[in-house]
C-alpha cells in the first residue's frame, strides 16, 4: 500500500564530489532510480581520496541509494549507450568542472534533443555568464569567493580557517534536490522540462542574505562576531573535562538567566545585579564568558549539556561523531544507521532525516562498487544480450566490478 | 491545475506559513520558486522582525534585515491563533490551501484544536510540515535549542577554527536553513506524489536530526570507517581547516589553495615560480603537508606574497590548482560574477525602501525564480486576503481588530 514519493522517477547522475551526488543520495532515499555514470579513467574525485577506490568514507555516504553504470564516456559506443539511458530518463544532473559535459556531448542542449521535456541541472562553482565559469568549484574556495568565510572566524584570527566540512557543499546539495523536485513536479503539470544553473557560491551567499544587506542598505562591511550575539549573552562555546571537549551555551531572557543561576546553585557571581539583565550581560560578556568557562572547565560537557537543559537554559555539547553515536535522542530518531558495504563491512551512515507519514523512504542501500550495476543495466534497461555486454566488456567500454 | 508560462515552477500552490525566524527560510525557498506564500503572524508580529541587523541600526519592526530577506516574496496577514475566531479563519484558509509550516514545538497545534487530523479533515490534500528543535518525542523533546547549540549539535562546529583555540560559529543561521531545506525536500516530494497517492501527509522535522546529518554528513562514516577491532581508537576529530584547506597572504589578502592530489601540488608550485624550497619530493604528499602545515606556511609566505589574489586565483586555473580569494562581503557583491549573473536584485519596501537582495542562487530556463515583492508589512495583506478572499467586510476587519484576532 505504501510507496515511495518518487517512485517511478529515473535521474542520471553525472556527479562527483560532494553536491550531486549528495543529492542523488536523497532522491534515491526517496524512492527514485539514481544512475551514476562513471568509469576508471574518469572517476568521481572522492573515490580517488583513498588507495582504495570503494573504500572512503565520504565516497560511500554521498553515493549510497544509487547504482554505478561503468562506461567510458570517450568511446562513441559508450555515449550511445548512455543516450539510451537518458531517453528514460526524466533527470540528469551534473557537477562536473564547467565545459565538460558539453565536450562529452551531454550538455543540455544535446540532451534536450534526446529528451525534450528533461530536467536538467549544472551545479558549479561560480555558475555560467561570469568570467569563472569554467573553474573548478570546492566547497571550500566557494565559501572563500561568496564572502562567506571572511566572516566565520573570531575577531582576533588573523584569517579565517573554515573546517573540515566543505561547506556550502551539503545545502548546494538540498538546493540541487529542492530544485529538481519542483521542476519534476512543473514538468508533470505542463509537460515541460528546464535547464537549471546553478551557482555554489550563491548557495553559501544565499544562506546569510541579511549579511550582504548589511552591505547594500546599511554601507557596512560585515563583521565577524565570533560565538558572540548581539542581543544575548552569554552566548558562546566553554571548554569542558578532557582535551578539547566543548559545551555551546546561549542565555536569551532573564528567566533564563535566573534559571541558569538556579542551576550552577546560584554562585555568588550568577546573582551579581550587573549581571541581572541584557545590556549589564553583554556590557560584561568577557567577564561572563570567563566565569563560565572556569564553571564548565572541571565537569562533563554531556553533564553541562543536561544540567542546563534541565534548568530550561539552551546548550549543547559540540559534538564530535562519537557524541552523536551515543546521543540519546539520535538514538531515539533512529538518525544514523549501519549497513552493510560489500567491501567495507558494517558502517555507520547518517539516515535521511525525513519523517513522513504516507510515503516512507525506500530502504536505504550502500554506495555502488565501481562499475556494481553495469550488467544489471545494460540486462534490465538497455535489453543487452549477455553475448553484447561481454563484447563491449572487453573492448573496454564498459566495466563492472 | 497548470502553471502559466513564465510563472514560478511552484505557481499556483498555497503554502500558509506559521513560522517564526526557525522556519523562514523553507517557505521563502518555495515563495522564490512561485508558491503564494501567506505569512501569518501573531497581531503583534512575528519575533523574527526584532531580529538584528537593522536597517541603519534602527530597531523597528519593520527594518530588520533579517526579516526582510527570509520574508521576501511572501503575503502578510495578521491572526490570532488562540481566539476562536482566529481558529475558525486558519481552518477557512486550510481549505485552500496546499502546504501549511509551523515551527510551535510539539503538541502546541493539537491543544489548539489545529492538529493534523483535525485540519486533514477538512483538506485531506493538505501537507503539513512541522519543525521542532529536537523532535515530536524522545528524550530531548523537551529541551532547547538555539542558533549556536543546534549548530554546536550539528558537528560542524568542533571542526570550524583554529586548532587549539576555541570552534567558532557559521555566521548566519546554519543550523535552521538545514532544517527548511531539509522540510522544503519533504513538501515537494509530498507534492510530487499528492495526486498519485490520493492525499496529503505530515511531514516532522526536528532541527537537530536536520542538521546533524545533513551539515557534515561525512563525519560518522569517517569515525566509523577507522574503527576496526583491535586497532586503537582513532584520534579525535579536530579543526584542520587551516592544515587541509591552508590560507596563505597574499598582496592584496588572502588566497585559499585546494591541493589534494600530487598533481595539485605540483601545479601550486609551477604557480609559484617552482621555488627549489618547495621540490622536496616529501611535499608531494597530502598527508605529510598536513601533518607540516606550520612549516609549510612559514615557507609558503615568501612566494605567495609576491602575487595578487586574482594572479594567483588565474594562475592556478591554468596550471591545474583550485585556489581562489578570501572575498568580504562588498567585493562579492561587487565581482563580475556577481555582476554579469544579476545575482543581487533590487527590492522595494515601502518602510525600508530600496535594496538589493540576494537572488536566488540558480537560473531557469522556462520558470525563473525571482524576487517579486518585498517582505510583507505587518498585516499589509490583510484586506485583500480577509476581504478579498473571505468575504470579510472592512467593518469585520476593524472589530476582529479590536477584539485581539487580527
Amino acid at each position: 500500500m505504501s510507496r515511495s514519493a518518487l517512485e517511478g522517477v529515473m535521474v542520471i547522475s553525472l556527479g562527483t564530489g560532494a553536491v550531486v551526488p549528495d543529492a542523488g543520495k536523497i532522491l534515491g532515499e526517496l524512492g527514485a532510480n539514481v544512475i551514476k555514470i562513471e568509469s576508471s579513467e574518469h572517476q568521481d574525485f572522492v573515490r580517488t581520496l583513498s588507495v582504495k577506490k570503494n573504500d572512503v568514507p565520504g565516497f560511500n555516504e554521498t553515493n549510497r541509494n544509487k547504482r554505478s553504470f561503468g562506461v567510458d564516456l570517450r568511446t562513441e559506443k559508450g555515449k550511445d549507450l548512455v543516450r539510451r539511458l537518458i531517453k528514460m530518463s526524466d533527470v540528469v544532473a551534473e557537477n562536473f568542472r564547467g565545459g565538460v559535459v558539453k565536450s562529452l556531448g551531454f550538455d543540455y542542449e544535446s540532451v534536450r534533443k534526446l529528451k525534450p521535456d528533461i530536467v536538467y541541472i549544472s551545479s558549479q562553482g561560480f555558475g555560467r555568464g561570469g568570467p569563472h565559469a569554467d573553474y573548478p568549484a570546492y566547497g571550500p574556495m566557494l565559501a572563500s569567493a561568496s564572502g562567506m568565510l571572511s566572516i566565520w572566524k573570531q575577531p582576533e584570527d588573523p584569517f579565517p580557517a573554515g573546517s573540515n566540512s566543505p561547506l556550502p557543499d551539503f545545502m548546494a546539495s538540498k538546493f540541487v534536490v529542492i530544485a529538481i523536485l519542483a521542476a519534476l513536479d512543473y514538468k508533470r503539470r505542463t509537460g515541460k522540462g528546464q535547464f537549471i544553473d546553478m551557482a555554489q557560491t550563491e548557495v553559501a551567499a544565499a544562506l546569510m542574505g541579511e549579511k550582504y544587506l548589511e552591505y547594500t542598505m546599511n554601507k557596512q562591511v560585515p563583521q565577524p562576531l565570533g560565538n558572540r550575539c548581539p542581543y544575548a549573552a552569554p552566548h558562546g562555546c566553554y571548554p569542558c573535562q578532557g582535551i578539547d571537549n566543548w559545551v555551546a551555551i546561549s542565555v536569551f531572557t532573564n528567566e533564563e538567566w535566573r534559571n541558569f543561576g538556579k542551576a550552577l546553585g546560584n554562585l555568588a557571581w550568577t546573582r551579581d545585579p550587573k549581571f541581572a539583565d541584557i545590556p549589564g550581560r553583554l556590557k560584561n560578556a568577557d567577564e561572563l564568558d570567563k566565569r563560565i568557562a572556569e564553571w564548565t572547565a572541571t565537569r562533563e560537557a554531556k553533564e553541562v549539556m543536561d544540567m542546563l537543559q534541565g534548568a530550561g537554559v539552551a546548550a549543547g555539547v559540540v559534538q564530535r561523531a562519537p557524541d552523536t553515536m551515543s546521543d540519546p535522542q539520535i538514538a531515539f530518531d533512529k538518525a544514523l544507521i549501519e549497513l552493510d558495504h560489500s567491501v567495507v563491512g558494517k558502517r555507520l551512515y547518517p539516515n535521511i532525516p525525513f519523517h513522513m507519514s504516507e510515503t516512507p523512504p525506500a530502504p536505504s542501500r550502500t554506495a555502488p562498487l565501481l562499475g556494481q550495476h553495469t550488467e544489471e543495466i545494460c540486462r534490465e534497461l538497455l535489453k543487452m544480450s549477455a553475448g553484447e555486454i561481454e563484447k563491449l566488456k572487453a573492448e573496454k567500454v564498459l566495466e563492472s566490478a | 491545475m497548470v502553471a502559466k508560462e513564465r510563472e514560478g515552477a511552484l505557481t499556483g500552490y498555497r503554502v500558509l506559513d506559521l513560522t517564526d525566524s526557525k522556519g523562514a527560510y523553507c517557505t521563502r525557498l518555495l515563495a522564490d520558486l512561485g508558491a503564494d506564500v501567506i505569512k501569518i503572524e501573531p497581531p503583534q508580529g512575528d519575533q523574527g522582525r526584532n531580529m538584528p541587523p537593522f536597517l541603519h541600526d534602527e530597531p523597528h519592526p519593520e527594518k530588520s534585515l533579517y526579516f526582510l530577506y527570509r520574508n521576501a516574496n511572501k503575503r502578510g496577514i495578521t491572526l490570532n491563533l488562540e481566539s476562536d475566531e482566529g481558529k475558525d479563519i486558519l481552518k477557512k484558509l486550510a481549505k485552500s490551501a496546499d502546504v501549511l509550516v509551523e515551527n510551535f514545538g510539539p503538541g502546541y497545534m493539537e491543544s489548539l484544536g489545529l492538529g493534523y487530523d483535525m485540519l486533514r479533515d477538512i483538506n485531506p490534500k493538505l501537507i503539513i510540515a512541522g519543525i521542532t528543535e529536537f523532535g515530536l518525542d524522545g528524550p530531548y523533546r523537551n529541551y532547547k535549542g538555539s542558533n549556536i547549540v543546534d549548530f554546536a549539535l550539528s558537528g560542524v562546529m568542533i571542526t570550524s577554527g583554529y586548532s587549539g583555540k576555541v570552534p567558532t560559529l557559521l555566521p548566519g543561521t546554519p543550523a535552521y536553513d538545514a532544517t527548511s531545506v531539509a522540510a522544503d525536500i519533504e513538501i515537494l516530494a509530498a507534492l510530487y506524489c499528492r495526486d498519485a497517492i490520493g492525499k496529503g501527509q505530515k511531514i516532522d522535522v526536528s532541527v537537530h536530526e536536520a542538521a546533524r546529518t545533513g551539515l557534515y554528513p561525512w563525519s560518522v562514516p569517517i569515525y566509523s570507517y577507522s574503527l576496526n577491532p583491535g586497532a586503537p581508537l582513532p584520534m579525535p576529530e579536530g579543526r584542520l581547516g587551516a592544515q587541509i584547506y591552508p590560507v596563505y597572504p597574499c598582496k592584496d589578502g588572502f588566497v585559499r589553495v585546494i591541493a589534494i592530489t600530487p598533481r595539485n601540488w605540483q601545479a601550486l608550485v609551477r604557480v609559484l615560480g617552482s621555488p627549489e624550497v618547495l621540490l622536496m619530493p616529501d611535499w608531494e604528499n597530502f598527508i605529510y603537508r598536513v601533518g607540516n602545515a606550520e612549516d609549510l606556511y612559514a615557507i609558503m609566505l615568501e612566494f605567495t606574497t609576491k602575487f595578487t589574489q586574482i594572479e594567483l586565483w588565474e594562475a592556478g586555473f591554468r596550471e591545474g590548482v583550485p585556489i581562489a580569494p578570501i572575498y568580504d562581503i562588498p567585493t562579492f557583491v561587487n565581482s563580475a560574477d556577481a555582476t554579469a549573473r544579476k545575482f543581487f536584485i533590487e527590492v522595494d519596501h515601502p518602510v525600508a525602501g530600496k535594496g538589493k537582495y540576494p537572488g536566488s542562487p540558480y537560473k531557469w530556463t522556462e520558470t525563473p525564480p525571482s524576487v517579486r515583492r518585498a517582505a510583507p508589512c505587518l498585516g499589509e495583506h490583510n484586506e485583500e486576503i480577509y476581504c478579498g478572499e473571505l468575504n470579510f467586510t472592512k467593518d469585520d476587519l476593524m472589530a476582529l481588530r479590536y477584539a485581539g484576532v487580527l
